[in-house]
Formats: C-alpha cells, structure tokens, sequence
C-alpha cells in the first residue's frame, strides 16, 4: 500500500470510530435498535415455538393417520380408497423467520377417492382484514423496520454536518471527502452490527432449537443465501440513505426524501404492486373454481364427453382386451377398471385446473417480482419466502406431490379390486393385512436450488437495486459544503 | 455580480491581517477563496506558495480555519472533537496528554476537556478551534469574525491566543467587525468596500479614533 492509501485508510477507520461513538451515545439510536433487537428476538421465538408444537403436532397427525390407514381392517378397497387420509405439509426449518403463504394456502389436505381437495387449515380465513398488513414476523421486521432504523441513524449524516458547518470545516482541513463517505458507510454499519449480529446469531440458534438443521447443507445454504438477501437489502438502503443525505441541503429534507421512500417501499408499493398482480391475472373463486371442476368431470373437459360415453368405450375396450363379449365373463373386476378409468380421466381435469390456478398465481408472482424494481422490499420478501420454503411454488410442490401420492393410494386400491374379484363384488372384503402394502407418505422438500429458480426476476431487481445504490453513494457529491 | 475586484493582498508570517468591511464586501468571499470554496475568475491564491486551485488538498495541509462558531460534534467530549478534527488534518495520532496540553494552550480547564460539547459556551468552542490549529501547526489561520457574539473578557481571551500563534510564525487573516479587536490584535488593517480593498495600513501607525474616522468616511459614499 503506498502511504497515501494508508493515510485513507486511517482516515476512513478514524471517521467511522466517530460515528460509531455518536451514535452509541444517541439515546434514540439506543432505544431503536433495542426496540428491533426485541421485535426481532420475540417473532423469533414465536416463530420457532410454532415451529415445534407444529411439527409435533403434524407428525403425530401424520403417524396416527398412517395407523388408521393401515389398521382399518377387513374392507372393501373402494371403501377404504373413501376414507382416504389427511396429509400434512412439513414446516420447513426455516419457517420460523418467514411464515411465507403458509397462512394462506393452507398446511393439509384430505386425500380420498374421486378428488383432489383444496388444502385447508389457513388461519388467513379466521382473520380480520386487518390482518393482511402481515404477521410479524422475524422476516417482516428485517423487511420493513430495520430499514427504518438505517434511515432514522444515517440521514443525519451530512445533511447536518452541512447545515451545522462542521462539514465546511473539515473540508477546509482537506479531509479527503470520499474518505468521509466511506468511513460514515462503515461506521453506519458498525453501529447496526449490533443489531444484525445478535440477530443472525439468534437466527443459528433457532434453526438449531427447531429443526436442528435436519435436512442437513440444504438448511445451512438456505440460511447463509438469506443472510446474504437481508445484508445485500441493508446494504442496499444504506447507500440509499447516505446519497441521499449527502446530496441535501438539511437533514429534515433528507429525512422528508427517506420517509416518502420508506413507505413506498415498505407500505404502499407492496399493497398497490399484489393488488395489480391480482388485476391482471385473476384467480376464480373457490366456488367458482369447484364448479368449473364438477362440470368438467360430468360433461368431459371439452363438453363432448360425457362420462356414461367415456364409460361405453371402457367397456369395449376391456371386452377387446380380455376376448369376451359381457361384462359378467370377464376375469377381473370391470367396476374397479371403470372406477380406475374414471379417476384418471377426473386427474386430466385436476391437472388442467389446478395447473391453471398454479400458473396464475406463478404469474402474480413473476409480476410481483418485477415491482422490485419499484420497491426493493418486494424482490427480498419474494426471496426470503423462497429461501424459507414457505412461498407459492414450494406449496405447490407439495400439493403436487401429495396429490401424485392420492393417485397412487387410488390406483393401488382400484388395482387390487380389479384383479381379486369380479365385478359386482362390492360386498367383498380385502384382507386386513393389505393397506400396510401402499407405502407411507414421505415428502422431500424442494433442494435450495430448486427454490431459487423461480426467483430469478427477484434477484435481478435486488440487484439491480444494488448497483443503483452504489452509483448513487459513490457519486454522492459530498463536496458540496453548503 | 462581482464580488472581490483586482484584489492584491500579500500576508507574510508573524503578520496579522484584519479584514474590516460591510456585510457584502467580500470579506468572507477572500477567506473562501484562500479554501478554494469559490473559485477565481481571473489570479491566483497561494497558500504558501501552494496554489489553491491546482493542489487543494495540499494547500490546506498549511491552513486552520475558524468560523464565527468553530462548528463540534456535540455527542462528543471537547477532547475527542479535537482528536477527530486533528488527527484528520494531520493523518497522525495524539496522545491523551498532548490533546490536554493543547487544550490548556487554548484556555481550556483540564475539567471542561473530558465535558460534552454540547455544554460548551462559544468561548469555549472557539478555544477549541484555536487547539485545532496549534495541534495542526498550521502555518495560515483563517479566522471569519471568530470574536463576534464572544464577551470582552473571552474575546480578550481570544486575541490573547491570536497573538501566541502569531508570535510562532503564523500569518493570519482575519475578518472582523470589530474595529477595536482589528486594532488590538492586529498588524495590520484592511478596509473593503464592493469587493475592492481601499486601505491597507499599519495599525502600528494609526490609532483608535483616526481607524473608526477612516472606516466610517469609507463607507458614507
């Protein structure tokens, strides 16, 4: 390093000892930053003492479900494919920092014969309207108040600098100004590390009291990549704050500049962007979406299939194949194909539906991402969401998966009818023994990889969030005195 | 609007150059310009032989600068507004003990050093200003009515401090309204008017009654 480097090193080191002395002293800085290591430390807790008894909870459900299944006795198939099972969406480990759409979607579902359920158990249903403006949430206190307190600490910087003189001042000793910049950038920093470090460090300490990182690397990459989302953001406004203050004239104009900017961001653009998402790609109701499904599944899905036609051609087809000419000499169970044949026609009009509301709420979201670029909130919420496992496409892999386990459990069960009896044998019973046959329900959760592929849009408007604040800090014309 | 016309002014070490002049003369204008806050339209500023323009960082390594109000961080204690200030002139580090002596050399009392600034009278922060510069050893101190809204005894005080750093070396310009500190502390008097300089002399020469004649017969036309 040449000396002069040096000697702007030590200047940087010099300014942000400083500023990290001041703002240790501000009382407010130390009420704020207590106030958001509370918040921060009590969602937390929520967080992951809802984690626990919810998971408790869902694996006793699950293994209790799993022994009805199995000890529901002698029976017939189709009764037992009736009374079907719940299956229970896991809370990812790292759900605790970020509820994501879990209230909103749902965590279970009942699989059964003949249909694909809507998940239920949102406790978004039992909740005012009020509730929408968000849990909170470790995530949401990150998102919207962390910011707040970069803001209330930096904007003073050299707005009031510039309007008590001392910036004039230490001009006119030739500190070199972009030294300044960097070493109140710094200094900023370090005083917030005392928020962010004990919240990281809490956040270690939750995965480890939750889930213990049980799914192992997957757990430990996503909680580093969102350390990293939530930094990048930090980052982010504080740059925005320091070029902005440093580009006003008083420090009550930059905080007037640094407010508007805070509620876009954190309180108008999020409500204005997901309302606009949902103008421009709706979603039916459940109603209508339920009947839209009934009536596909009686008229076929183009309307010209109906399904007493649907079950003709079965019938020829299985006469055809087995070379007889009824019904009654076949060797197998026709009602069991006819009931097969019939499920698999009603998933075409689960798949074309449910992919359809899938793809728009994928579409809402795509959009959302891009208001990114209006209110960077936007992209760190879509990205924590995901990085939490709690966001729409890995709802989604779940329904998905739990749905192709309903399909199975049904096929498993019309199978069996099929090729033990004939058919008109409803009163017939399979052996108690047979249920333990189709496996239990397992779900592996998305790799972290896979959930950040839909994320694409979010982390191209983060950082293009990022780059703009950097041009904005490092041209901050900081040489204006007055 | 011109603010400084065909000004010469040429201030040498151990010399102390007290600006007088209306609001709007140009006196705070011919500070700024030594600070290369505004630039020249047509000359030069050198501070020690440094042009201001072409080596600002470099010309200021010479120069103190104290404002009406010498401007601190008031979170801070005098002793750490003078470490931060200093060090940051100097790109050295000070000792505790050298910050306190300083201090004593400005006037302030070894209690007041470790107070807040944001208990401090404005004698006191102009204390600390002077500090500054002795810790920067600065070779130029430019002074902006430093005296004003200052009470006899401080701003005694004060050109007491004016006259060590002055005995030291120091060449020193100083803008001011107040004709008897102009001519108590300085060496010599300059009278603005438009931005023109239209006397330069000698306080030695001239006395108290002859200065205020002078000054007012400049401003009535």
């Amino acid at each position: 390093m040449s000396s002069q480097a040096v000697a702007g090193s030590a200047t940087l080191m010099r300014v942000a000892r400083k500023e990290m002395t001041e703002m240790f002293r501000d009382g407010r800085f130390r009420w704020a930053s207590a106030m958001v290591l509370c918040l921060i430390t009590i969602a937390t807790l929520t967080g992951v003492r809802s984690y626990k008894a919810l998971a408790a909870e869902q694996q006793a459900a699950q293994t209790a479900m799993r022994g009805f299944w199995i000890d529901q006795g002698a029976k017939n198939p189709h009764s037992a494919a009736h009374y079907g099972l719940w299956v229970f969406k896991p809370k990812m480990p790292l759900s605790f920092v970020d509820y994501g759409v879990d209230n909103y979607t749902g965590v279970t579902t009942w699989l059964e014969a003949h249909k694909q359920n809507e998940f239920t158990r949102r406790p978004a249903m039992d909740q005012a309207a009020v509730a929408r403006f968000g849990e909170w949430t470790a995530a949401a206190v990150l998102q919207m108040l962390l910011p707040l307190l970069i803001i209330m600490l930096a904007f003073p910087a050299f707005a009031a600098e510039r309007e008590s003189g001392t910036l004039k001042q230490l001009a006119a000793m030739g500190v070199p100004m972009t030294q300044l910049l960097k070493g109140k950038a710094l200094g900023t920093a370090g005083a917030l590390s005392v928020v962010v470090i004990p919240a990281t460090v809490l956040g270690v300490l939750a995965l480890f009291l939750s889930a213990g990182f049980s799914r192992g690397a997957d757990d430990i990459i996503r909680f580093v990549s969102m350390v990293a989302v939530y930094l990048a953001y930090f980052v982010v406004m504080l740059a925005i704050t320091l070029a902005v203050s440093a580009r006003s004239r008083s420090s009550r104009a930059a905080l007037l500049v640094l407010l508007a900017f805070w509620s876009v961001n954190s309180l108008i653009a999020p409500r204005a962007v997901t309302d606009l998402a949902r103008r421009v790609y709706p979603t039916t109701s459940s109603f209508e979406f339920q009947k839209a499904v009934a009536e596909d599944l009686t008229s076929g899905i183009d309307g010209h299939n109906p399904a007493d036609e649907r079950r003709k051609v079965v019938e020829a087809k299985a006469l055809k194949e087995y070379g007889v000419l009824s019904v009654d000499a076949l060797p197998v169970n026709f009602d069991a194909i006819a009931m097969q044949e019939s499920e698999e026609y009603g998933n075409q009009v689960f798949d074309k539906h449910f992919n359809a509301l899938y793809n728009q709420y994928r579409a809402q979201n795509g959009l959302t991402q891009l208001g990114g670029l209006v209110a960077p909130l936007l992209a760190v919420r879509s990205l924590s969401m995901g990085l939490a496992g709690t966001d729409v496409e890995q709802h989604r892999d779940f329904a998905t998966k739990a749905e192709g386990y309903r399909r199975g459990l049904i096929k498993f069960s019309n199978d069996y009818f099929r090729d033990n009896t004939q058919t008109g044998a409803w009163d017939w019973k399979a052996s108690p023994d047979v249920w333990a046959r189709y496996p239990a329900f397992a779900y592996d959760a998305p790799t972290v990889k896979a959930a950040i592929a839909p994320q694409r849009r979010a982390l191209a408007t983060l950082g293009v969030w990022f780059v703009l604040a950097m041009v904005a800090f490092v041209s901050a014309p900081v040489f204006r005195v007055d | 609007m011109t603010a400084l016309d065909a000004l010469t002014l040429d201030i040498h070490a151990g010399e102390v150059c007290c600006l007088l002049g209306a609001n709007g003369a140009g006196k705070t204008t011919t500070i700024n310009l030594f600070l290369n806050f505004v630039a020249p339209t047509s000359g030069e500023a050198l501070v020690c032989g440094i042009d201001v323009t072409k080596d600002p960082i470099g010309s200021k390594r010479h120069i103190a600068y104290i404002p009406e109000t010498v401007m601190l961080y008031k979170n801070l204690t005098g002793l750490e507004n003078l470490e931060y200030f200093a060090s940051l002139a100097t790109n050295e580090t000070f000792r505790r003990e050298q910050l306190v002596e300083f201090l004593a050399d400005a006037g302030l009392r070894p209690d007041q050093v470790d107070q807040r600034v944001g208990g401090y009278s404005k004698g006191m922060r102009q204390k600390v200003g002077i500090a500054i510069a002795s810790a920067k050893r600065a070779d130029v101190l430019l002074l902006d009515e430093p005296t004003s809204g200052l009470d006899p005894k401080a701003s005694n005080e004060f050109s007491g401090l004016i006259a060590r750093l002055r005995e030291r070396g120091a060449a020193i310009l100083m803008a001011t309204h107040d004709l008897f500190r102009a001519k108590e502390s300085g060496t010599r008097v300059g009278i603005m008017k438009h931005g023109r300089l239209v006397a330069d002399m000698q306080t030695a020469d001239i006395g108290h009654a002859d200065l205020e004649r002078l000054y007012l017969q400049h401003m009535k036309d």
